[in-house]
């Protein structure tokens, strides 16, 4: 007797089916997606990227007598290489709006706004919500919008930051703000979320030069806001606006942490077990165990034993290793006696 | 006013007999103001009310016939021709629908010809020329004035004239066999109605009404297909809990020297009438809640 027949509409038809449902039911009427004249467009004064140029400069041109015509010109020049490639590809991503009055007013897009009107476009193409975003989403959509570029400043980005959590603390009172909260905001990476809370919360020496646009780079503005001693803190500042790489700063840190962590050890506790040897302790530098080797050896009283450490290979730690014990038991021999 | 489309772009799902028992259903037995509008090239929806003629333009198409009201020796209609369909409406013409012999019923014909080149109208231009033109007309004052209801008979197919279809419409509903081809159908409509939905501003929805399943016979495949449909977390609660069944009296009545001509014109008893009232009913609840 066969098996009685059994069926259904296959897999990937019900995984199509459904996922259509749920992006109904938990986007419709969210936004759409349209193609705007720019003529409707105007710029949010509250966007957080500083753009000195505007909609006026582009379509009357900047005023000589501007105060700011230096900075716009510069702009000016930016955007026409944008406004280049929009005229041959297009703007790839829609701008993102939101409708005020007869006018759209651009969340995030600012400057593909400015260069489609360079390259002499009528119309864009725009994500348009349907309502003004609320505060903390608005804000949240121009960050996203802006992680994305490179040319923010770190003071930028911060401002940014400080603006998310301003909104944040609007709707939930008195929340906790932690790096992993901000991250669950965000979208960030633990580590980037607690380096911009380091860099916010700095000192105001730190502050204002990341204000000045003297430190630009995250990672050390967290690094050098961590920094206690303010000597040591504005020795770090130098080095950065100098040029210094992060690794570089870093290690002058770690030089004056161990200065003044060797003339603040030698006083030692008298805790524990009583110590009855000495240990010597390991390192990876094999340099520091062959300057040690041939400065005693190139003492009168040791020069006899150089012709031991001549056959050395000093690249092999195993080597180097068996060269410092035989030091140390000659040395120890040498001077019993 | 609600306007009420049934949609699935595989063909022979029962999309114009589902059209024609809501339209009379609506009219007849609640005696809403209806206007049936057909958006088919093939024309099968306005061919129930209308004597449609053959184009002759056309050969293979049907056209509206002669107005009623249409006078020749009247100075007023001296720029028309007598016939008016739906497809108007793309030509920027008015549309004047034709009564019909169901009381509170009028419909809307379609025009082969005029459709389906709407249909084929280049893609930069769709969007002004034909995806909102029959939102345009809907919402015009005097329709809205006019009609309490609107039942639309939709083409078998995802292009221009569905999609202006799903942009007018506040209700949708996808009638379909449970057959693995219907329901690939239902996915299509589904696209649309997403395409549609993320647009809509968020109070005046485009509302799925559901699935209805038609044609169903006992037979394991459609059972299990629709099983597998209900058994859907996300599909199932879409799916109506009424149901057409397969049966012959639907495609009688649609003969045009039938008598009745209405299935509601049958005994209350006979089993095609309470099953359509059931499901007419059903659908009505949930629109005009």
């Amino acid at each position: 007797m066969s098996k009685k027949k059994r069926f259904g509409i296959s897999e990937a038809l019900t995984r199509g089916l459904s996922e259509t449902i749920h992006v109904v039911e938990n986007n419709s009427g969210l936004f759409r997606n349209v193609i705007l004249p720019l003529s409707r467009i105007e710029l949010d004064p509250d966007n957080p990227r500083k753009l000195a140029i505007d909609l006026s400069d582009i379509r009357q041109g900047i005023r000589p007598e501007d105060t700011n015509y230096q900075r716009k010109q510069e702009e000016l020049e930016r955007l026409k290489e944008l406004a280049h490639t929009i005229k041959s590809n297009g703007v790839i991503n829609p701008v993102v709006v939101y409708k005020l009055g007869e006018f759209y007013r651009v969340v995030a897009g600012e400057r593909r706004c400015l260069a489609s009107i360079l390259a002499g476009k009528q119309e864009i193409e725009a994500r348009v919500f349907n309502e003004k975003p609320k505060g903390f989403e608005l804000k949240l959509i121009q960050w996203v919008e802006n992680t994305a570029r490179e040319d923010l400043t770190l003071d930028e980005r911060l401002g940014n930051i400080r603006d998310i959590i301003r909104e944040y603390l609007i709707q939930n009172d008195n929340a906790e703000v932690t790096a992993t909260l901000l991250k669950n905001i965000t979208g960030l990476s633990l580590s980037q979320t607690s380096y911009y809370l380091a860099a916010m919360n700095a000192p105001a020496d730190v502050q204002s030069e990341i204000r000045n646009g003297n430190i630009r780079n995250l990672d050390k503005a967290a690094l050098i806001a961590g920094i206690a001693s303010p000597l040591l803190r504005k020795q770090a500042i130098e080095a950065c606006v100098n040029g210094y790489s992060l690794k570089e700063i870093k290690s002058i840190i770690s030089q004056q942490k161990l200065l003044k962590k060797n003339k603040a050890d030698l006083k030692t506790t008298n805790r524990g077990r009583q110590t009855v040897k000495i240990n010597m302790g390991t390192t990876l530098s094999v340099e520091v165990i062959r300057k040690i080797i041939e400065s005693v050896t190139s003492r009168k009283e040791f020069d006899k034993y150089m012709t031991i450490f001549t056959e050395v290979n000093w690249t092999d730690l195993r080597q180097t290793t068996k060269a410092f014990r035989q030091l140390i038991e000659l040395m120890e021999r040498e001077m019993a006696i | 006013m609600e306007i009420i489309a049934f949609v699935n772009n595989k063909g022979g799902v029962g999309k114009t007999t589902c059209s024609k028992l809501m339209a009379e259903y609506l009219s007849k037995i609640k005696n809403r103001r209806t206007l049936c509008i057909d958006f088919d090239p093939q024309c099968n929806f306005s061919h129930q009310y209308l004597n449609m003629e053959i184009d002759p333009a056309a050969p293979e198409g049907l056209m509206p016939p002669v107005h009623p009201d249409y006078d020749d020796t009247d100075p007023d209609d001296n720029d028309w021709d007598g016939r008016s369909s739906i497809a108007e409406i793309f030509y920027g013409q008015g549309v004047v629908p034709y009564p019909t012999y169901v009381p509170n019923l009028d419909i809307a014909p379609g025009h082969a010809e005029k459709l389906l080149s709407a249909e084929s109208v280049r893609r930069s231009e769709v969007v002004e020329k034909v995806h909102k033109q029959l939102a345009n007309f809907l919402n015009s004052p005097d329709v809205q004035a006019e009609y309490d209801a609107v039942v639309i008979d939709t083409a078998p197919s995802k292009g221009p004239l569905t999609i202006s279809v799903m942009k007018a419409s506040t209700h949708i509903i996808i009638p379909s066999v449970m057959e693995e081809q219907p329901v690939q159908g239902i996915y299509g409509m589904l696209q649309l109605w997403m395409q549609e939905s993320l647009i809509r501003e968020k109070n005046r929805p485009l509302t799925l009404v559901g699935i209805l399943p038609n044609m169903f016979k006992q037979t394991r495949l459609h059972k299990d297909i629709l099983t597998s449909l209900q058994d859907n977390a996300a599909i199932g609660k879409y799916v109506l809990p009424v149901k057409f069944s397969q049966r012959i009296v639907f495609a009688e009545v649609d003969a045009a020297d039938s008598t009745p001509r209405s299935i509601f014109d049958y005994q209350d008893l006979h089993v095609a009438k309470s099953e359509a009232m059931e499901v007419c009913q059903h659908i009505a609840e949930r629109i005009f809640a």
